[in-house]
C-alpha cells in the first residue's frame, strides 16, 4: 500500500495503490489521519490503482470519513474498481461517502 | 495443496499470496481470486487474532485448496476455541450513520457477501470451514475465451 498525496487548498488528493489488508490497515490509518490532522478537511481518494481492502482498511476509511465530517468537510473516492465498488456496497460505505468516476468530479463536490 | 498458517499477524498476506499464485498458474479469474483474497484475509485474522485465546493446546492452522472441474475450494482448519462464523458472528447493522458505525464486525458479512458456499463443522477438535466457488463466476459476462 502506497499514498501519494497532492494539496488544492484545504482537499487533499491521495493516490492509493496496493493492497489494504489486516497487516498494513494501521499504516493507512496512519497516512490519512497525517493528511487530515496536516490541515486538509476535504479528502479525495483516488483508487485506480487498489488491488483490494478488507474490513481492517475499511475501519480506516471510517475513522477518516468522521475526521473529515468533525472538520466540517468530508471523504469523496474516485476510480474506484468493480470489485472494491461491491465491496463498499455490501459493507454500506457507498451510503457513508460519495464515489465519483473522476478526480475532478470529487474534487468539484467540494466546491 | 496444503499451506501451513502460523498464528501470527503477518501470515494472512503470505497466505493471500499463494493462494493467488495457485489461481494465476491455473487460470482462474481474477474474480474468483480477489473474494478468496478478502475472505481469507479476514478469516484468517479473525482466527489467529482471537481464536486460540483460552486455548492451551498449540496452534495448528492450515488452508487446503481443491481444484475441480466446476469449483475450487478452500478449507481453513484450525484447533482454536469452537467457533462458527456462519452463525455465532452477528450481522452489522450497514445502515447506521459513519458516527453511529461500531468499529469493526464487517469481515464475517463480507466474506459471506463475497463467497457462494460456505460450510462449517467441528471435527475432533478442529474448526473446519469451506469456501466453494463455481469456476464459472455467477453473472459475468466475459467471453469464454480461454475455452
Amino acid at each position: 500500500m502506497n499514498i501519494e498525496t497532492s494539496y488544492s487548498g484545504d482537499t487533499a488528493v491521495g493516490v492509493v495503490s496496493g493492497r489494504v489488508d489486516s497487516s498494513n490497515a494501521k499504516d493507512f490509518d496512519g497516512e490519512l489521519s497525517g493528511i487530515i490532522d496536516g490541515g486538509a478537511t476535504n479528502l479525495v481518494l483516488d483508487c485506480g490503482s487498489l488491488r483490494y481492502i478488507s474490513s481492517a482498511g475499511l475501519r480506516a476509511l471510517l475513522i477518516a470519513i468522521r475526521k473529515t465530517n468533525q472538520a466540517g468537510g468530508g471523504l469523496a473516492l474516485c476510480h474506484v474498481p468493480e470489485n472494491i465498488l461491491e465491496v463498499l456496497e455490501v459493507s454500506g460505505f457507498v451510503r457513508l461517502t460519495k464515489v465519483f468516476d473522476t478526480v475532478e468530479e470529487a474534487q468539484a463536490s467540494f466546491e | 495443496m496444503r499451506i501451513v498458517v502460523k498464528p501470527d499477524p503477518s501470515e494472512p498476506r503470505r497466505v493471500v499470496d499463494e493462494v493467488e499464485r495457485f489461481c494465476l498458474e491455473r487460470g482462474i479469474s481474477n474474480d474468483i481470486v480477489f473474494r478468496f483474497q478478502l475472505s481469507l484475509d479476514e478469516l484468517l485474522t479473525n482466527v489467529i487474532s482471537y481464536g486460540f485465546e483460552g486455548v492451551a493446546d498449540d496452534p495448528v492452522i492450515t488452508v487446503d485448496i481443491r481444484l475441480g472441474d466446476a469449483d475450487i475450494e478452500i478449507t481453513i482448519r484450525d484447533n482454536g476455541r469452537s467457533f462458527n462464523p456462519l452463525e455465532d458472528a452477528e450481522t452489522p447493522d450497514i445502515s447506521l450513520a459513519a458516527e453511529d458505525r461500531p468499529i469493526g464486525g464487517l469481515g464475517i458479512h463480507l466474506t459471506k457477501s463475497f463467497i457462494d458456499t460456505l460450510a462449517y463443522e467441528r471435527v475432533e477438535g478442529f474448526n473446519c470451514l469451506t469456501l466453494t466457488q463455481p469456476l464459472e463466476a455467477a453473472g459475468s459476462e466475459e467471453s469464454p475465451d480461454e475455452h
